[in-house]
């Protein structure tokens, strides 16, 4: 080896540096959020209250302030939200995800308690008008951030009151009706005009209802069920899941005592079930494939069974075998699973021969939802979704969200009404539109130090006792955490992506490049003094929420 | 002031809370040791043993927020690992018996690199060997190692004698009408009977604490330089063979500069006063460095760091309910801190126990150990002063070359220059020791001598020696 060869690799270009700099992450739980939500941001405010001079009250406040900027509602959402965003949370490898859905949902309730008002944070009132169609979340969403940038907002709802799904379709026992009430009082409140028993298509024409606004949203949401296709379907004793459902929320009964078969396997076929066995119905469910398959969330299949459900996996009803009006029994065909389809899931496919005749009074239909164009046909026929871009615009000033763009969940549908907010406020405003993509890299789950923090049970919301599910069949199964449970909660969470003070990188810098921010905030509290790193790339290394990472020395 | 109502305040709360006297440890007593580095864990080690013997029932919180599983600098307290002979078989005497995945014993002798020519200096015979050490769990981004860290290995003896762990950082000690109070970086405060610094010199909280106390003077520090380089066990046994590789080159500041072979990485080691750029540029230029690695390249590095080295000790290193043991406290100038982190530990311990923890207990039975350790660490300063001379001159270096050289090739010749050498770098000895024996008039004639006939006009030493260091390297 010549000298000068060995010379060309010598340290010259500094390879001892490790330079630190402080970088803020996307965190996986708000990457899973369908609405983004900050969660990491909300926690924050209160794990870290003393820190930031807060008391645990203001604290609580605080974050459901911050909470609720993207979410109006977060006592709804945190009873009925499946929280995929608690399914990739880091800490789920240590001792459990965070239950953020419990977080919300104790949030949420102390906003109501607190008779906490929606901050509208632009004064200035724009000459816009806006008319929203359907009451739903993603209505109540698009309505809520245009009223807050100050626009008037006018909601359509065809029905009495508002809510969508929420309101006539998701059992009390899962959403008490007063939550839902003063969560959806407190967006009307914003000043929002409310047109009840108002359906556009039949009491106004879509164009006039055009004449009238600058700019229309349409959430129609999914109200057309779909028909089993089967001999024997019409006729007295059959009746549609959503149909069964907005008769129970009315607290009508009609199948007492009766042997019910409900037909489905998504969340409306087990709320329908639910509701049954709650008015004393025998209930048997009918899916088509097996257990795994099975959209509805596992818990509630799980609390289905135990409330006396019976589950037939691998059989597809053929025929309603009726005596004059009456029914008498359901013919079933055996399945099996035959090859994966487009999506992966596995066909079923007869069992030739096998056919079964099972004993019934009535048959509750649950098998898929459509929306419903009646009226207002120009925007789409009776069986399709609207295709709109990835914002929500459909057309010139027509912006649509929720499941009239596809079945979905509340918080899908809350967020395109807010996306659908941002963009159509952007474009009246003659503002640049909003990021739609995340603009921040995400956390790499091996730089966040799981052992760093200290082991901690999860935190559930507490739930009634069993026996008395049915006995009490309105009164809702799970409770909220108490505020000291709420604390121990969001102390768990390890705050992936933003510093939160463990002052780690503050005690092992030898140089003292890291001095504290006297006006801290969430997730700033040290400043770093990027000319005195000396880049030993300690503070990277102990920094156990992978906030500081390393920076290129040649910049 | 109104001392009297104070005071009669004081003595209520007192006997209402603690109906003892408060200078010494009592059943229920609780003490904080903050930092689990060795001198922590030992500390905690020995304080719980000993207060086992006279049946004291004691409660002890360590905490540490690092966890020594981590790989890289966040599971280390970063320095170069050598452990002598002498203090592993001193610390299984003490019950602390290093098992064979936390000590690596390969290293059986040093090779000393001057521009001059090299020189392997065997193991003396009472000592061996050298050990080495991980502190962490090896280095940044590394497979797995066969070793477990040694800091690591201390805390979890210290937490099977009782002592509590806590993972948490504390960011203030003051002292109340209770006693210490600790508070840590997630805002919970406690309050502890005794508090036992062992922070080390890189972190902050001595700072904190000389503000807060204003008490004391907190060590003084200097940076130092630490890296890794990865190259595979096959290579490091061929290129530096079981021999620990020591630098005397003429680098103005460069006071110790060492490889350790350990397993598939070697550590440099660099010691000196503020260990820059510019001195590690002119360090990694030199090719007496260059030589060592594989075809001559510095190859890429794993793993580095800046850490402090305490070059001047606390004064004084206690208070009332307070003590600095350790890096903290008072530590060997350049060598064997974890020697001096041990003793330290025990003497403090040892006072906690026997005799009390106020001011004037730890400055009666804990501040003579360190003071003895400060007034050797003089004496190294001046031993390092002439090793900057022999730095300095060539015609010294050829001098010292030739001396070793030559004891080491013959056994009947006293080793006096390789025994200085080699307490010089080990630190097995005190720097006194090392002093003295430069002073005998056997060392002195010979060196003398060697001086004379490694300098003369048209002598062939210098050519024999590199030929003769160059068959050592072969042989190993
Ligand atoms: C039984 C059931 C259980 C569910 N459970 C959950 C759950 O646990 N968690 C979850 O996240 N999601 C759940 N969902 C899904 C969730 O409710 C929906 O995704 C969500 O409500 C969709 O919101 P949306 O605003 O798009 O529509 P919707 O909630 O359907 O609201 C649409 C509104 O528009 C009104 N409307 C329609 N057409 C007109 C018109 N022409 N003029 C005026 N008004 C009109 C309707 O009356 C309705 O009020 C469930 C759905 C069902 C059916
Ligand atoms: C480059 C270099 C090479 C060295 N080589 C050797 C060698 O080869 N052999 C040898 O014997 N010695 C060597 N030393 C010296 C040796 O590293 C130290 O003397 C020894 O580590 C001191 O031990 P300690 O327990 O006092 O402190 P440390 O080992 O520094 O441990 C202090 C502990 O306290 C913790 N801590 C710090 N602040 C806080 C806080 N605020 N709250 C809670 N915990 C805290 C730290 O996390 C750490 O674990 C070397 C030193 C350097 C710098
Ligand atoms: S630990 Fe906290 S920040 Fe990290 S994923 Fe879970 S909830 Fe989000
Ligand atoms: S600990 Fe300090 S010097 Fe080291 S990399 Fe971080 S900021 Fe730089
Ligand atoms: S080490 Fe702690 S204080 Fe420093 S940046 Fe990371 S999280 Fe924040």
């Amino acid at each position: 080896m010549s000298s000068t060869e060995s010379r060309q690799s010598a340290p010259a270009e500094q390879p001892f540096r490790t330079l630190a700099q402080q970088l803020e992450k996307l965190p996986p739980c708000q990457a899973q959020c369908p609405n983004s939500g900050d969660i990491r941001g909300w926690l924050g405010i209160i794990a870290q209250h003393e820190k930031l001079g807060l008391g645990l009250q203001d604290a609580y406040d605080k974050a459901w302030q911050r909470l609720t900027e993207l979410n109006p509602l977060p006592a709804t959402l945190g009873r009925i939200c499946p929280h995929p965003c608690e399914s990739l949370c880091t800490r789920a490898g240590k001792d459990g995800a965070i239950s953020i859905n419990a977080m919300e949902r104790f949030i949420g309730d102390w906003g109501i308690s607190r008779s906490l008002a929606l901050a509208k944070p632009a004064p200035e009132q724009h000459p816009e008008s806006v008319g929203v169609i359907g009451s739903g979340p993603a209505s109540l969403s698009f309505a809520y951030q245009m009223a807050r940038r100050g626009y008037s907002v006018t909601v359509y709802e065809e029905h009495d009151l508002p809510g969508g799904m929420l309101r006539h379709a998701i059992p009390d026992y899962r959403l008490p009706r007063d939550v839902l009430d003063a969560e959806i009082r407190r967006i009307f409140e914003l000043g929002i005009n409310l047109e009840r028993n108002f359906r556009i298509g039949k009491d106004i024409s879509f164009d006039e209802l055009r004449d009238r606004h600058t700019l229309i949203f349409l959430g129609l949401g999914a109200q057309a069920a779909r028909h089993l296709g089967i001999p024997g379907e019409d006729g007295p004793g059959v009746i549609s899941g959503i149909d069964y459902l907005r008769q129970r929320k009315r607290r009508i009964a009609s199948l007492t005592g009766k042997q019910v078969a409900v037909v489905g396997g998504g969340n409306t076929a087990i709320d329908a079930a639910r509701s049954a066995r709650r008015e004393g119905a025998g209930v048997t469910l009918l899916y088509r494939r097996s257990a795994e398959e099975m959209p509805a969330a596992a818990h509630e299949v799980e609390d289905a069974i135990s409330e006396g459900v019976k589950i037939r996996y691998l059989v597809a009803p053929t025929r309603i075998i009726r005596q004059g009006t009456e029914i008498q029994e359901v013919e079933v065909q055996a399945m099996r699973l035959g090859e994966a389809d487009e999506n992966g899931r596995r066909r079923p496919v007869p069992v030739p021969g096998e056919l079964e005749r099972l004993p019934v009074d009535a048959v509750i239909a649950a098998v898929a939802q459509a929306p419903n164009w009646r009226g207002i046909d120009p925007l789409g026929d009776a069986r399709n979704w609207l295709r709109t871009e990835e914002d929500g615009r459909l057309d010139n000033n027509i912006w649509a969200g929720g499941d009239d763009r596809g079945p979905g969940i509340a918080s899908q549908a809350i967020a395109q009404g807010r996306l659908a907010a941002e963009s159509a406020h952007a474009e009246l405003r003659e503002e640049p539109a909003p990021p739609r993509t995340p603009t921040r890299k995400p956390v790499e789950s091996t730089n966040v130090k799981a052992d760093y923090y200290r082991a901690q049970q999860r935190v559930c919301s507490p739930r009634r006792a069993e026996h008395d599910w049915l006995s009490n069949p309105e009164l809702e199964i799970d409770q909220t955490i108490d505020d000291q449970q709420a604390l121990q909660e969001a102390q768990r969470c390890m705050s992936c992506g933003l510093c939160f003070d463990c002052e780690q990188c503050f005690m092992y810098c030898n140089v003292g490049g890291f001095t504290h921010i006297e006006e801290a905030g969430p997730g700033r509290y040290l400043a770093l003094a990027l000319d005195a790193c000396e880049g030993c790339g300690k503070c990277i290394e102990v920094c156990p929420c992978g906030y500081l990472e390393a920076r290129d020395y040649t910049t | 002031m109104d001392t009297a109502g104070n005071l009669s305040y004081l003595s209520e709360r007192a006997q209402q809370a603690r109906p003892v006297q408060p200078g010494t440890l009592q059943d229920g007593s609780r003490i904080a040791v903050i930092g689990a580095g060795p001198a922590g864990s030992m500390f905690s080690y020995f304080l719980l043993n000993m207060a086992d013997t006279i049946a004291l029932d004691i409660d002890v919180d360590i905490y540490e927020p690092r966890h020594f599983c981590h790989r890289g600098p966040a599971g280390c307290n970063h320095c170069g690992g050598i452990v002598s002979e002498s203090l592993v078989q001193r610390l299984a005497t003490e019950g602390i018996m290093l098992p064979e995945d936390v000590v690596q014993r390969g290293i059986e002798s040093y090779t000393l690199h001057m521009d001059v020519g090299d020189v392997e200096i065997a193991t003396p015979l009472n000592e061996k060997r050298i050990a080495a050490i991980y502190r962490g769990n090896g280095p940044r981004n590394s497979e797995p190692l066969d070793t477990h860290s040694f800091d690591g290995y201390l805390l979890d003896m210290a937490q099977n004698s009782g002592a509590r762990v806590i993972h948490k950082l504390v960011t203030d000690v003051r002292r109340n009408m209770d006693g210490m109070q600790v508070t840590s970086a997630d805002q919970h405060c406690d309050t502890y009977d005794l508090v036992v610094v062992a922070t080390g010199v890189n972190s902050r909280l001595m700072e904190t604490l000389e503000q807060q106390t204003q008490e004391f003077r907190r060590p003084e520090r200097t940076k130092t330089f630490i890296c890794e380089f990865k190259l595979g066990r096959e290579v490091i046994r061929n290129t530096f063979g079981p021999s620990m590789h020591v630098f005397l080159l003429d680098i103005p500041r460069l006071e110790f500069a060492a490889l350790i072979p350990k397993g598939d990485y070697v550590t440099l080691c660099l010691l000196g006063d503020d260990i820059d750029d510019e001195l590690m540029e002119k360090f990694f230029e030199s090719p007496e460095v260059r030589n060592c690695f594989p075809g001559g390249v510095i190859p890429a590095h794993a793993c580095h760091c800046y850490p402090r080295i305490n070059i001047r000790a606390a004064k004084p290193a206690y208070g009332d309910r307070l003590v600095m043991i350790g890096d903290s406290g008072t530590t060997r100038l350049f060598k064997d801190g974890i020697g001096a982190a041990y003793r330290t530990a025990k003497a403090a311990a040892k006072t906690a126990v026997f005799h009390g923890i106020m001011a004037e207990d730890f400055k009666a039975h804990y501040w003579p150990l360190c003071q003895k350790i400060n007034n050797d660490n003089r004496v190294g300063k001046m031993v390092f002063a002439f090793a900057t001379l022999v730095q300095k001159a060539r015609f010294a270096r050829r001098g010292v070359l030739r001396m070793t050289v030559n004891e080491q090739r013959q056994a009947s010749v006293t080793p006096r220059m390789s025994g200085v050498l080699w307490d010089l770098f080990s630190g097995s000895a005190p720097y006194t020791d090392v002093f003295l024996r430069t002073l005998h008039p056997a060392y002195i004639g010979s060196l003398l001598w060697n001086l004379l006939a490694s300098n003369m006009p048209g002598h062939a030493a210098e050519h024999d020696l590199q030929s003769e260091s160059e068959h050592r390297h072969v042989e190993h």
